[in-house]
């Protein structure tokens, strides 16, 4: 297996020379549908959303290895949305699934039992739990031992299957079941999202982005461009989720735009760790927008409006954006 | 058969909804009202491993004494139907094992004859649309407070309990006084709009439970190739018919309709097909009605019609 060094030697070397078809417009998107309707997601579910379009990507040579969490609930037996293999594993080790899925499928067509054109993408499908907290050591490792693999986090800010608990991916002063504001913490979760772009991007991986469900277009494109390297290959997705959020299902993209266009989720991509933002909105919205519609952060306007708070949430985002020099 | 008019020291109830309905809420406006009124209560959800639409269950114990039994309700006096649909779902049977002159609620338009001959229910049946109270009174399909309303007249509690059971419960899930109100205003207009009927229970149903010996189950050991179930089929998850989560359906005006496919990229199930012509439409045996098509459309060429089932 090839190290962070091997990675670094070849630069893009030995990556392949390979036409990508960049689509440009919804139009564009692939029709086949690679996960059928009929799925336990909630309605108006935004990971199962952006699940959609990866899978419209990455086509259906592909096996899944899922880590408990919503998604998991996809395939209960005796039915499953998906055309390609799926495969449950515990929370923390779907990327250990991965490597053993990629090494038995080298060894098999190592020994020509099976054709190279019938060898599969190795795709992880995890919620942010096991990303951001109890799968990132094992993330770590097959991101160091340079695994080929595609790795898909639908990022709905908390532990999301058992009844909404805060996660590494909760961000400062949201409600969740275990950070319910009340009158010692008006606040709710008083820590801050982690960076788990930066975590992984420290890496160095040959592809890593953030994506959005209700940009298709730029999602699909950073899979057509991620298809060219072998190694890691990382999509982190913002994905609203309306139960978790406290928004009415028919609100999803309507929030996961919003979460693009005031800068609270930016879109960007990082190539053996040089980041590119890839859609920077041309006038940034106020955060409150993003916010104010939201069922997990209404205590932070009623009864009282908590000035601190908002403040802090908005200044994080001037802060982000002041650093990458995108801010106009 | 002797029939008489049983009166039961311990009612108990099951709620049938779907997620994000407030089946849930409901047996623990239920539940609080009751304990307010002075009685011993129980009400705990039953959690599956479905989601926001799917079939949910909750239930409640009332009794005049402490109560001692915990778990399931296998055998209701009275069940609270909060989604028609459920009542044709197959995996569902909310109706299931009600007692021989106990209560079904139905949440319906249609009257009680109708719902009965219907579903072949052979309890006694009593219906409220609940749905149109919620969508008037609230002005979303969200019926926790309202069939716990309906659910404390069955059982007999009083007013004042029910509105403090509202404010108690809502107080810890929401923060806005107004609809807070206007819960408390929904859960009394349902407790009112029924006239609750008598539980009759024949004495021999009782006997008959008593008499069923309770042998613990037992699991045998199975080695992984059986215990772990593999699906060796692919996308046929079409096969459960997710289109009776709705509430509201989708629908298509083609004078308006530029073909620009944004429907089509936005609906979270990929249930919007395209016909010969080019013009999106919807596989309504799964569209779980989410109404993100109806949101996101950029020319109001789609637009919701509420679902009156049966
Ligand atoms: C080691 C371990 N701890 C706890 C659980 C219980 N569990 C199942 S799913 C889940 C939530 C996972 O959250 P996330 O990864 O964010 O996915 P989501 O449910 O939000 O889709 C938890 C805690 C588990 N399966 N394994
Ligand atoms: S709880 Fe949230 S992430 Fe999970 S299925 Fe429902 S909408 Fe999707
Ligand atoms: S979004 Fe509206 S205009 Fe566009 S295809 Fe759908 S219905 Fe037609
Ligand atoms: S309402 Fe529209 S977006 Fe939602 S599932 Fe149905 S067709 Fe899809
Ligand atoms: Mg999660």
């Amino acid at each position: 297996m090839a190290g962070n060094g091997a990675i670094k030697e070849d630069g893009g070397k030995g990556v392949k020379e390979m036409v990508i078809e960049r689509i440009k417009s919804i139009k564009g998107i692939p029709p086949e549908e690679n996960m059928l309707p009929g799925t336990p997601a909630c309605a108006g579910c935004g990971g199962l959303l952006a699940l959609r379009h990866c899978m419209k990507a990455l086509g259906r040579k592909t096996v899944i290895v899922n880590a408990a969490g919503c998604f998991t609930l996809l395939a209960i037996y005796p039915y499953t949305p998906f055309k390609n293999s799926w495969l449950y594993t515990a929370m923390a080790s779907a990327p250990a699934g991965a490597q053993g899925i990629r090494d038995a499928l080298d060894i098999l067509i190592k020994k020509g039992r099976l054709d190279p054109d019938e060898d599969l993408k190795v795709v992880v499908l995890t919620g942010d739990g096991a990303a951001y907290d109890m799968g990132l050591s094992s993330t770590s490792g097959a991101i160091n031992r340079n695994l080929d693999f595609y790795y898909i986090c639908y990022d709905n800010e908390a532990y999301g299957n058992t009844g909404v608990q805060w996660s590494g991916a909760t961000p400062f002063a949201s409600k969740t079941g275990t950070t319910p504001p009340g009158r010692i913490s008006p606040i709710g979760s008083e820590l801050a999202k982690k960076d788990l772009f930066a975590i992984w991007n420290s890496h160095k991986p040959p592809y890593l982005a953030t994506i959005s469900p209700a940009h298709p277009v730029d999602l699909i494109n950073k899979f057509k461009k991620a298809e060219q390297y072998k190694g890691p290959k990382l999509f982190i997705a913002l994905s609203p989720c309306p139960p978790g959020w406290g928004i009415d299902s028919s609100y999803t993209v309507k929030l996961a735009k919003l979460a693009v266009d005031t800068g609270v989720w930016a879109l960007k991509e990082a190539v053996f760790g040089v980041v590119t933002h890839t859609v920077v909105p041309k006038r940034f919205k106020p955060v409150e927008e993003y916010l104010q519609v939201q069922g997990r952060f209404a205590h932070l306007f009623k009864p009282v409006r908590q000035e601190a708070a908002l403040n802090k949430i908005q200044e994080g985002v001037n802060e982000y954006w002041n650093r990458h020099k995108l801010l106009l | 058969m002797q029939r008489e008019v049983y009166r039961l020291k311990m009612y108990k109830l099951r709620f049938h909804g779907r997620g994000g309905q407030g089946a849930r809420v409901a047996s623990k406006v239920l539940g609080t009202a009751a304990f307010l009124d002075g009685y011993y209560a129980q009400d705990f959800p039953l959690y599956g491993a479905e989601r926001r639409g799917a079939p949910v269950a909750a239930s409640a114990r009332i009794s005049e004494e402490p109560i001692m039994e915990r778990g399931v309700i296998a055998e209701p006096d009275i069940v609270i139907v909060m989604d028609e649909t459920l009542l044709q779902d197959p995996l569902t049977k909310p109706v299931l094992g009600i007692k021989q002159g106990g209560i079904v609620l139905i949440n319906t338009a249609h009257s009680p004859e109708e719902a009965k001959v219907e579903y072949k229910i052979t309890a006694q049946v009593l219906t409220l649309d609940i749905t149109k109270i919620g969508l008037d009174m609230l002005g979303m399909p969200i019926l926790s407070t309202l069939a716990g309303g309906v659910a404390a007249r069955i059982v007999g509690l009083s007013e004042d309990s029910l509105t403090d059971a509202v404010k108690k419960v809502l107080s810890e899930i929401i923060t806005d006084k107004r609809l807070l109100d206007k819960n408390v205003a929904a859960a009394l207009y349902c407790f009112n709009a029924i006239t609750p009927a008598k539980i009759e229970l024949e004495l021999k149903t009782t006997d008959a439970i008593k008499k069923k010996s309770s042998k613990v189950i037992s699991v045998p050991f199975e080695p992984a190739t059986v215990s772990s179930p593999a699906i060796n089929a692919t996308g046929n998850t079409p096969l459960r018919m997710t289109g009776n989560w709705r509430v509201f359906r989708p629908v298509w005006n083609y004078d308006s309709c530029t073909r620009c496919m944004i429907c089509v990229a936005r609906c979270p199930d990929g249930c919007i097909l395209v016909n010969e012509d080019g013009f999106p439409y919807t596989d309504y045996d799964n569209c779980k009605g989410c109404l993100i098509c109806v949101e996101e459309c950029p020319t109001n060429s789609l637009g919701k019609v509420r679902e009156v089932h049966v």
